[in-house]
């Protein structure tokens, strides 16, 4: 069984129109998947009925192997976080420390194992030294890596991310995706919701959304190579491969398109 | 003229941080008609700031400036009607969907013009014509703007503001959170509604491409000053950029990996694909 298994799901907020149709999903642990589409295609309200947020219509969903349901959404809502587009929706606390212990307190750690974890994870995203620090006073980038701090001291192992750097500035956003890589790294399971492109790039795969179906759930660099799934579901290719896919076959061009690609998939 | 910063610097006092300069020595002048303005900058720098100051939402703690001839200072003029520079400038701020609270879609955009003591059939009617100038038919105006997507959104709030008639549009990143097509849609009604009314519009973006491809004034804020007001070519060529925590276009980036991997000779200022096509085709021929 795959960590995350997403079997037959359909939502809608009405009942009328479905947001997500017959969705399937398999979601192997410590993946890093981006999840494109254009702005309704269902990409947002994917990633909240697996955080348990919104209740399928139809279907079911499976976190490392358990099932969730109203009895296991509060068990299974420890292993997985989200991070939201704009990182002020997000902000329950007074200081960064109490934010970082809200998920914490409802979990009810003793005190001095929260203590010691928030230190821990504060350090961990770098804003040790913000801890006593107004949210609101912080920058965009820096909002986001307190929500994630948030999320790892829950032992969080999947985290989901919103259009997370959708506001940030091109500077914050460059640190975040650094800090994702780093996540990646430690073996999280990530899953980027995204309209960038060149972010897309950087996952193991690429899921993408259309009109509330999965389009395409492919190996990142298998799925730039076919270009009709892009233009199908109103979606870019990143600027080098437009250019790579323009240019003549003759083999004088063969050494830049060759280029072109390497640039695309550079991690 | 429009609108002019004359050394204008802006003081912010927060608790937590105490008194800061957001803004300083500020030097612009902005046209009132046919000006298309990119204001760029990371986040701090005092574009919001400079941006507020554009319809005198906050006044300078030291300097002036005029917009439409009424001279801003930081003291308070009684002789000044402030709501009158406000209808002149609209300020459109980032995630203006979120300001939307009437029931339809014609409320929501008739809110604006009916402070301004007209007849409820004239707002009627200005709705109904900015809501077609944002490129939604008369359909949605009966319609919730909660159930609407977040383009649509934005777009029905551009309207409430194009609904007021300013003579100067200011947008707070309209096209953060909007996918590529979106984007596109957005940018082209902007650039259309620049060339068709004259209006200036002045936009705050991140996105470098947008910044090339659309505009031929750009201004650049770092560290509360204004450190760049020109053509955004001979920006991405004089300055650096990610010193300044910005980044370059899509295309030049692309075309300057070329010229290192392989030693070409690209000029690698090319504004869009076809452009940047052509330049390879030109040197795989030489």
């Amino acid at each position: 069984m795959s960590y995350i298994e997403v079997k037959d799901l359909t939502f809608s907020y009405n009942e009328k129109t479905n947001v997500l149709e017959a969705v399937n999903i398999n979601i192997e642990k410590g993946e890093w998947i981006a999840v494109l589409g254009h702005n309704g295609s269902g990409k947002s309200t994917l990633a909240k009925t697996l955080v348990g947020l919104l209740e399928p219509k139809e279907g079911e969903i499976f976190i490392d192997g358990q099932i969730l349901s109203e009895e296991s959404a509060y068990e299974i809502r420890k292993k997985i976080g989200i991070v939201f587009q704009n990182p002020d929706n997000q902000f329950v606390g007074v200081t960064v420390r109490d934010d970082i212990a809200f998920g914490m307190e409802n979990l009810c750690i003793p005190r001095e194992e929260m203590l010691s974890k928030i230190d821990f994870y504060a350090k961990k995203v770098n804003m040790l030294d913000f801890l006593d620090k107004e949210p609101a006073n912080l920058s965009g980038g820096q909002k986001q890596r307190v929500a994630i701090a948030g999320i790892l001291a829950m032992q969080s192992d999947i985290i989901i991310f919103d259009e997370a750097t959708s506001m940030l500035d091109p500077f914050s956003r460059e640190e975040l995706i650094k800090y994702i890589k780093t996540l990646h790294k430690d073996g999280l399971t990530i899953i980027m919701i995204t309209h960038d492109i060149n972010e897309a790039l950087l996952a193991d795969k690429i899921l993408v959304m259309n009109k509330g179906k999965v389009y395409a759930f492919e190996e990142t660099e298998t799925i730039m190579k076919k270009k009709e799934i892009f233009t199908d579901s109103h979606l870019e290719l990143p600027v080098s491969l437009d250019i790579a896919n323009s240019l003549e076959l003759s083999d004088k061009h063969k050494e830049i398109r060759e280029k072109l690609w390497e640039y695309a998939l550079i991690k | 003229m429009g609108i002019r910063f004359n050394q204008v610097s802006y003081d912010y006092s927060s608790f937590a941080q105490g008194l800061y300069t957001a803004i300083k020595d500020i030097n612009l002048e902005i046209t009132e008609k046919h000006e298309f303005i990119a204001l760029v900058g990371h986040t701090g720098s005092g574009k919001s700031t400079l941006a507020k100051h554009m319809n005198a939402l906050i006044f300078p703690s030291e300097g002036n400036l005029e917009i439409f001839g009424e001279v801003i200072t930081a003291k308070r003029n009684k002789k000044i009607k402030y709501n009158n520079i406000r209808k002149k400038v609209g300020l459109v701020f980032q995630f203006p969907e979120y300001q939307l609270f009437e029931e339809t879609v014609e409320k929501d955009i008739m809110f604006g013009p009916m402070n301004f003591k007209i007849t409820q059939e004239e707002a009627k009617k200005i709705a109904k014509e900015s809501l077609n100038l944002v490129g939604l038919n008369d359909s949605y105006l009966q319609r919730n703007p909660y159930n609407l997507s977040g383009g649509e959104k934005k777009r029905v709030s551009i309207a409430g503001i194009l609904a007021m008639d300013p003579e100067i549009l200011v947008l707070d990143e309209p096209t953060s959170g909007l996918d590529p097509a979106g984007k596109r849609v957005l940018m082209n009604l902007f650039k259309d509604i620049n060339e068709k009314t004259g209006k200036t519009i002045v936009i705050i973006t991140h996105d470098m491409d947008l910044v090339y491809q659309y505009f031929n004034r750009v201004l650049v804020m770092n560290e509360g000053r204004l450190i760049y007001d020109g053509d955004p070519e001979k920006l991405f060529r004089e300055k650096d950029l990610f010193k300044n925590h910005l980044d370059y276009p899509n295309t030049i980036k692309v075309l300057k990996y070329l010229n290192e991997t392989l030693n070409l000779n690209l000029n690698i200022y090319q504004k869009t694909l076809e452009a940047a096509l052509s330049e390879i085709e030109r040197v795989v021929k030489e």
